[in-house]
């Protein structure tokens, strides 16, 4: 374990937590089981008044919360959104998270906004654009910021660097935290084929704040981060080996598709906190295999052709909550 | 890994998302035509799995499921009425025409009334539109900013002879709508037949007055007279309450006697509701 005076940016450890989604809130709020922290999607909260403002103040009476966006788009075309940046300023000083996320990504382009996390190419030019931005999204926030690492299903000619340089060189040069997404790394890694264990080990790991893992879908050709069902062995392995690396650090399960009931979510992450615990203590379970990319079996295509999958799953809505 | 990158790479970057956020934008799968596999090929690597067109076109597909998913959420009764093949044509062009441009999902549909409004030949047009007005008006109502109601004692307070130059301002979860047809039943009946499976007709024109609005986070409507609804619409603009009562007279004269008679036990009733926010005197 290298886990410095540093690590975290001083930030603490909140242990392990889950992310906060809609069919989970009767549950939560009328049994108030024990979670060390929750993760809130930002944009879902971000409303004037009603269910979700509601939801979210009962939450936060008895829970650590921190904030994870989607919407930023830092390194699309367009300048970055102030308005939007005054709302999630809003939301922070009432939630009063130890830091708040977004994606290294872009999400739209002439005006519009494609609600998706796409891949920016790793050049020095885009380092730049996300480095500029990201200083001064921390700076008007005046709250430590942290960039996750998507998963991607293409790559680009013009990109120069890996992915680990490019967030790596973004992380150090804006003096941000990272999101280090295991998951992420491992679908990105299958996509594009590369050794999923180099991207692990050359990023730094002082700046992760926060660690997601999710389950997947695997098409085959392709692997797709719908965030269903559980975390597959060798993200565990992986996850092992980053917290090798970094020591403790905030670990939160993300399932945002066939969302299962509570209990099965909090399966998912006390088997987060043995990984974490056996990987601080030294102590190792079995070699970690390092031929991943030929692990994981093929799951079947139907059900997520023909159907979206949304980072932060469900937003609450009208019809929900209907009471005519 | 690092090579030398080529000198104009900020426009670079740039032409990369504009040729990106244009293919996933198209309606329908990318063609395999040699010009975009050609076009595809300048910007993305192909995985050896994929050709650059395939990878391109998982962003594609994701994007109109996304988002014609998040509108069929917040409009059910809306594509209820329509049914899957009309609903589909229909939102697919409006995403044409109002791509998404706001940071949030939630505010997907704030053009689908003008949208339907726009296309005179869809079946059941009139129907369509006050569906669209009813439940665009339920989008916002649910996560509209709660305000505390006047209470009793300030209500108390108020001076008699205050009240004829009175503005009342209404809580921000309440919205008049003015529909053609009982749109807020039968969206109802299209949510419960989405279980039951029976199927709903589609009802005769029925002029309604309609008062929506928020209690304990749940949603109701209810109908008034149109004397009733003609006096919260003045409120609504902040005319004075006298003055509001002699518009909604003049609006509908032939319920002048029975607004004259009923507003103080309307006015009570609303803000035995928690309808008041407050009144400026």
């Amino acid at each position: 374990m290298t886990g410095s005076a540093h690590a975290r940016l001083g930030l603490p450890d909140l242990g392990v937590g889950v992310g906060l989604r809609v069919p989970h809130y009767a549950h939560v709020l009328g049994a108030r089981p024990a979670v060390d922290f929750f993760e809130i999607i930002s944009e879902n909260f971000m409303v004037e008044g009603g269910k979700p403002r509601y939801h979210l103040a009962r939450v936060l009476e008895s829970y650590r919360v921190v904030q994870h966006g989607v919407s930023l788009g830092i390194a699309g075309p367009e300048p970055l959104d102030r308005a939007y940046l005054t709302r999630l300023k809003r939301l922070l000083a009432e939630v009063k998270p130890p830091w708040f996320s977004d994606h290294f990504c872009w999400s739209g382009a002439g005006g519009a906004h494609l609600h998706d996390l796409l891949p920016i190419p790793y050049t020095k030019q885009a380092v730049t654009r996300v480095v500029e931005r990201a200083r001064q999204v921390q700076d008007f926030l005046e709250l430590r910021f942290a960039l996750e690492n998507t998963s991607s299903y293409l790559t680009y000619n013009a990109s120069t660097l890996s992915e680990w340089e490019f967030i790596s060189e973004i992380a150090e040069r804006a003096d941000i935290g990272l999101l280090f997404d295991v998951n992420n790394v491992y679908v990105s890694a299958y996509n594009h084929g590369f050794d999923p264990y180099e991207f692990v080990e050359h990023v730094p790991h002082d700046r992760i704040v926060q660690i997601h893992l999710a389950g997947h879908t695997n098409l085959g050709a392709y692997i797709i981060d719908t965030h269903r069902g559980t975390v597959i062995d060798p993200v565990w392995d992986l996850y092992r080996r980053t917290v090798e690396l970094t020591g403790p650090v905030s670990t939160l399960i993300e399932w945002d598709d066939e969302i299962p009931t509570f209990d099965v979510l909090m399966a998912e992450a006390e088997k987060a906190r043995s990984v974490r615990e056996h990987a601080l203590s030294g102590q190792k379970l079995e070699p970690i295999p390092r031929g991943i990319l030929t692990q994981g079996s093929a799951q079947s295509v139907h059900g997520t052709h023909g159907q979206g999958w949304q980072q932060g799953g469900p937003r609450e809505t009208a019809e929900q909550g209907a009471g005519e | 890994m690092t090579r030398s990158e080529p000198a104009s790479e900020a426009s670079e970057l740039d032409q990369i998302q504009t040729f990106f956020a244009a293919q996933l934008r198209k309606r329908g799968a990318l063609p395999k035509d040699s010009a975009l596999a050609a076009q595809a090929r300048a910007f993305v690597s192909a995985s050896g799995r994929l050709s650059p067109v395939e990878r391109l076109e998982i962003y594609r597909e994701q994007f109109w499921l996304r988002h014609t998913a998040s509108l069929v959420e917040d409009f059910p009764g809306l594509s209820g009425i329509l049914g899957q093949e009309a609903w589909q044509a229909l939102i697919e062009g409006y995403l044409e025409a109002h791509p998404p441009a706001s940071y949030t999902l939630r505010d997907l549909g704030l053009h689908v009334p003008q949208y339907v409004e726009a296309q005179p030949t869809l079946a059941h047009h009139a129907l369509c539109l006050d569906m669209a007005r009813l439940e665009l008006a339920y989008l916002e109502l649910f996560d509209a900013a709660d305000a505390a109601p006047l209470n009793a004692t300030a209500l108390a307070a108020i001076p008699e002879d205050a009240w004829e130059r009175a503005r009342i301002e209404l809580q921000p979860a309440l919205r008049l709508l003015h529909v053609g047809y009982p749109v807020a039943s039968l969206r109802r009946q299209l949510f419960l037949a989405q279980t039951s499976g029976e199927s709903v007709p589609i009802p005769a024109p029925e002029p309604l007055h309609l008062l929506l609005f928020r209690r304990d986070l749940s949603m109701y409507h209810e109908e008034l007279t149109a004397g009733a609804f003609a006096l919260l619409e003045a409120l609504t603009r902040r005319v004075p309450l006298a003055a509001a009562c002699a518009q909604a007279q003049a609006e509908i004269p032939e319920e002048a006697a029975s607004i004259a008679q009923n507003v103080g036990a309307w006015f009570q009733s609303w803000a035995a509701r928690g309808f008041i926010a407050s009144v400026e005197v």
